[in-house]
């Protein structure tokens, strides 16, 4: 029965959180910028009407187009089951740091794929703008969770992130550095400030919405909610870092873990709308600077993972 | 067991020597002639060849020919193990397909090139790969080493009116001489030391075999397209008729580092500069591969210069490899070995795949630059299919071959990291991994390039707007090579069994791979499939939904044009400008007319990038060698008083010579 009762709200996480971060996120920008701004359930009116609606297809397009969102739908359910986002025990076995960033990697594939589909310039900008990013910031994603697979022993994401293992003081600054280096990561992975504007008019300026520009009706409310749930476990992830972080000082039971994952994961729907209300977009020349932040703290990790194995072996 | 793959594998070499022999008769006395008869061959000789793999996987067997074939020094002798009988495998699987794909494919070669020859040397160039796989001794090593070089530099330049294919085939043969050089250096050292041809007798594992080790390597990697070698692989592989460059890259390269396996490997090297220096020349080239695939427009260019990178990644497990056994890991060298060899086979599958792909588009699309092709989805579905999942296979993305060995390569390097033998290994594994992950993330972007400009989108030319889908034996050598890439990448630990002997003879502990690989990829295969097809008939398909076609969005201004989409150049250009040292790149733009800011008249924009290698280094060096021999032409004045006078000369210095010692 309880397992049930996990299940179901495992579930229930993933269908309501990720539109409920992204309208805390729309709804905080609203009040940095002194609008009263949209009800935070607008995202699940959006997505509704969404669905309700016919798509018009470019006579271009083809298969790829056609189901790619379904394809990326079912990959980041997978990857929601896999990833202890938030603190449960993930759904199926082998769920793999390596297997998980080539699923994120899947679905990037199959995104871009879709924006060149149509033949249309601002799709292919976009695509390529993707391609660039992901790559350069796909280095600094595979070391940061490597880091912390070093400490873990072990590349299984819910070894990795079990917060019952003990965790010891060398081990702090490699959590606090990883999850920084995935924080910036996820702002370019997720497309957001400074690094894409998620909000303006100029498609020629952006990287997600220009990639997306051809979805329309069901397509585009599939392609929406992959974003919003991508988004929310990527955040997810990064919380339990900052969880892992303060482990030394509180402990967490099952049910506490949980609530303060979802509270966290709303917690960095607020730090996104402070840093996209503060920060303006960066050229699109330096954003490699920008993503060498995350690399540096990434090594920051790995570094920090070596040197503190070092200590807790032959000691100071 | 040793009689059946013994006669299987002689029977194959024996029906391909007199077909060839025929088709060299047929072609000498000008006879026309039919693709049906040597394709058919091909393909039986590849069953055959399956068989022999399947059936040599199980023994170890040294055969020496008898007496009358003989080698002047040592006999004609082969070895069938576990290690050997899964590169026959691979190349029986590639060689299958490829005689599927021939005849349709020579269709529109068939005014360029003598048939004829195509065969015969189709059958040596194959036959080569065979014994080089099988040789047991450095003699009957060169011998088939020199038969391959020999035959696919004839086969590059198949079509004799191209002068890109006789560029291209000059430049191959003088890397292959470089090559063939430094290894018999490096075998007739050996050979000192050892007092033995046989490869058995070899030990790599005392100083003195330090210099001929790094020949050896030097000449295996020339062949393997490794970087600073690697310069004549984008010329070559895409000169070639494409089944012959699904062979050149997805086997000649692999049969090369098998060699370097079979040598230093099981050879038991053990000196860490020599496998230092592997790692290094790996890692660069893994990097220089994928980096110049990205900006190549020419399909099979970009398909060449990805063939560098995916041997630089297997050339890096080679070397971790041997550093485990340095360090004494050997359950970690062997998961290294394990995924060189898996990575071999997988690579050979998904290349010999996309190259078979980039032949379809060349044969019908007459094109291969990706400039002039998009819009082939619907002309050439399948083939774009297959395409689509080879480059996703290369790309390394699940459920497909490609990931299980990146997966065990990520693994083996994660578990380096995790034994912390020093700090600095450590490091050097994490850092590995990072590289990896970088040239992961590039050939996302080299791919989904090559799909989106060739494929994707609206045609760029008239050829591409009037390509059919190509016959079908040609799609069905590709679906044979496309149901492979999927069935290694969910049933990977079934194949994780298949290396264990491999892995066990190199290391004698070695851990049992298929415990190794723990995901459950045919259960996440099918979750993603059955969800997505759920998906897409719930909300997505045109029966159970409304859909309207109407054209892509052009702002209101009336119809897209063909011009008004990426172009391979501009989709690449993010990597082109941020990397431009590496590329000596250069862009000039021309923006004139009266109104230049709102109605420009001429607009142009030229970019190059530069080979920095090839015309920083060699080209210097190519032009010092030509002066010097414009100087020592001079010594050859042709007059017979001064050779006359050289022999006198050299008598004498030989006798103060003698004299002296």
């Amino acid at each position: 029965m309880m397992a049930v009762g996990v299940y179901v709200l495992f579930f229930a996480c993933v269908l309501l959180l990720p539109p409920c971060v992204i309208g805390v996120i729309r709804k905080g920008k609203a009040l940095m910028q002194g609008r009263v701004g949209a009800p935070l359930s607008q995202p699940f009116f959006d997505l509704f009407k969404l669905l309700g609606k016919d798509q018009t297809v470019s006579q271009t397009t083809t298969w790829i187009f056609r189901s790619s969102c379904a394809m990326n739908l079912a990959t980041t359910l997978i990857i929601a089951g896999i990833v202890p986002w938030l603190s449960f025990k993930p759904i199926f076995p082998g769920d793999d740091l390596f297997l998980l960033l080539y699923l994120l990697a899947l679905c990037r594939f199959m995104t871009i794929l879709s924006a060149l589909d149509s033949g249309s310039p601002f799709g292919a900008f976009a695509a390529s703008r993707e391609a660039f990013l992901s790559m350069l910031v796909e280095p600094a994603m595979f070391i940061s969770l490597g880091a912390l697979a070093l400490i873990a022993h072990s590349t299984s994401l819910h070894v990795v992130f079990d917060l019952s293992l003990p965790c010891s003081t060398y081990d702090v600054p490699v959590w606090l550095a990883a999850a920084a280096a995935l924080f910036l990561g996820s702002i370019v992975d997720l497309s957001r400030m400074p690094i894409d504007d998620p909000t303006t008019h100029l498609e020629l300026t952006m990287v997600h919405e220009a990639m997306i520009i051809e979805n329309s009706g069901k397509n585009l409310a599939l392609v929406e909610f992959t974003h919003f749930l991508r988004m929310a476990v990527v955040y997810g992830l990064i919380s339990q870092c900052m969880m892992h972080a303060v482990g030394r000082l509180v402990e967490f039971n099952q049910l506490t873990a949980a609530i303060v994952s979802v509270v966290s994961i709303l917690g960095m729907a607020v730090l996104t709308v402070w840093i996209e209300s503060v920060f303006v977009k960066l050229r699109w020349r330096s954003t490699p600077e920008f993503i060498a932040y995350a690399m540096t703290m990434s090594f920051f990790a790995t570094g920090g993972a070596l040197i503190g194995d070092m200590y807790a072996r032959h000691g100071l | 067991m040793q009689i059946i793959a013994t006669f299987l594998v002689t029977a194959t070499v024996l029906l391909w020597l007199v077909c060839s022999a025929t088709m060299a008769a047929l072609a000498f006395f000008g006879k026309k002639i039919n693709h049906l008869v040597p394709s058919t061959v091909l393909f039986a000789g590849g069953l055959t060849m399956l068989l022999a793999a399947m059936f040599g996987w199980q023994i170890n067997y040294l055969w020496d020919a008898p007496w009358p074939i003989y080698l002047a020094v040592a006999p004609l002798s082969s070895h069938l193990d576990a290690l050997s009988s899964i590169f026959i495998g691979l190349l029986a699987v590639v060689v299958i397909s490829v005689s599927l794909f021939s005849p349709g494919y020579l269709e529109h070669l068939s005014h360029k090139i003598n048939n004829g020859c195509y065969w015969v040397e189709l059958f040596l160039f194959i036959i080569g790969m065979l014994g080089l796989i099988l040789a047991a001794n450095a003699v009957t090593f060169l011998v088939f080493w020199e038969l391959i070089a020999l035959s696919s530099v004839l086969l590059v330049v198949s079509d004799l009116s191209n002068r890109q294919a006789r560029v291209a085939a000059f430049i191959y043969l003088g890397a292959t001489r470089i090559a063939t050089g430094f290894l018999m250096a490096g075998f007739l050292w050996m050979h000192s030391l050892c007092q033995s041809w046989s490869f058995s007798d070899w030990h790599f594992d005392q100083h003195a075999t330090l210099i001929p080790a790094v020949l050896i390597v030097i000449g295996l990697c020339i062949k393997a397209g490794i970087w600073p070698f690697h310069d004549w692989l984008p010329y070559a592989h895409p000169a070639a008729p494409a089944p012959v460059s699904a062979l050149m890259s997805g086997v000649m390269i692999k049969v090369s580092l098998y060699a370097l396996i079979r040598l230093l490997v099981m050879g038991g090297l053990v000196s860490p500069w020599v496998s230092y220096m592997m790692l290094a020349m790996g890692l660069i080239s893994l990097f220089w591969g994928i980096l110049w695939a990205l900006v190549q427009k020419d399909l099979k260019s970009l398909l060449a210069y990805c063939s560098i990178e995916n041997a630089g990644l297997i050339l890096v497990c080679i070397s971790l490899a041997i550093i485990c056994h340095g360090i004494n890991m050997p359950e970690i060298g062997a998961l290294f070995l394990a995924a060189a060899i898996f990575h071999c086979v997988n690579h050979g599958l998904f290349k010999s795949l996309l190259f078979l792909g980039a032949g379809a588009i060349d044969c019908r699309a007459h094109t291969r630059d990706l400039e002039l092709l998009g819009g082939l989805a619907g002309k050439l579905p399948w083939t774009m299919f297959f395409f689509v999942i080879g480059s996703a296979a290369i790309c390394s993305l699940p459920p497909l071959n490609g990931f299980s060995s990146k997966w065990l390569i990520y693994q083996s390097l994660f578990m380096l990291a995790n034994k912390f033998h020093s700090i600095w290994l450590s490091g050097l594994s994490m850092s590995c991994i990072a590289i990896l992950g970088l040239v992961s993330g590039m050939s996302l972007y080299c791919f989904t390039k090559a799909i989106g400009i060739g494929f994707l989108g609206r045609p760029r030319s008239h050829a591409a707007e009037h390509a059919t889908e190509v016959t079908l034996p040609m799609l069905a050598a590709q679906l044979l090579l496309a149901l492979c890439c999927v069935a290694l990448g969910i049933s990977a630990p079934d194949w994780m069994a298949v290396m264990q002997p491999a892995c066990t003879a190199a290391f004698s502990n070695a851990p049992v791979l298929s415990n190794v690989y723990t995901i459950p990829m045919a259960l996440f295969a099918f979750l993603i499939a059955g969800t997505s097809a759920i998906i897409y008939v719930l909300w997505l398909s045109d029966q159970t939904n409304n859909v309207k076609k109407y054209v892509t969005w052009e702002c209101g201004f009336g119809d897209l044009t063909k011009r008004m989409q990426a172009t391979a150049t501009g989709f690449a250009e993010n990597v082109t400008y941020t990397f431009s040292p590496l590329f000596l790149y250069s862009a000039r733009s021309k923006i004139a007319g009266r109104d230049r800011r709102h109605f420009p008249e001429d607009v142009t924009l030229q970019v190059s990038t530069t080979p920095v290698l090839a015309s920083r280094i060699y080209m210097p060096i190519v032009r010092v060698v030509n002066w010097l021999g414009e100087r020592m032409l001079l010594l050859q004045a042709g007059s017979i008083h001064l050779y006359l006078c050289y022999i006198l000369l050299t008598l004498v210095a030989l006798m103060v010579i003698g004299v002296l010692i």
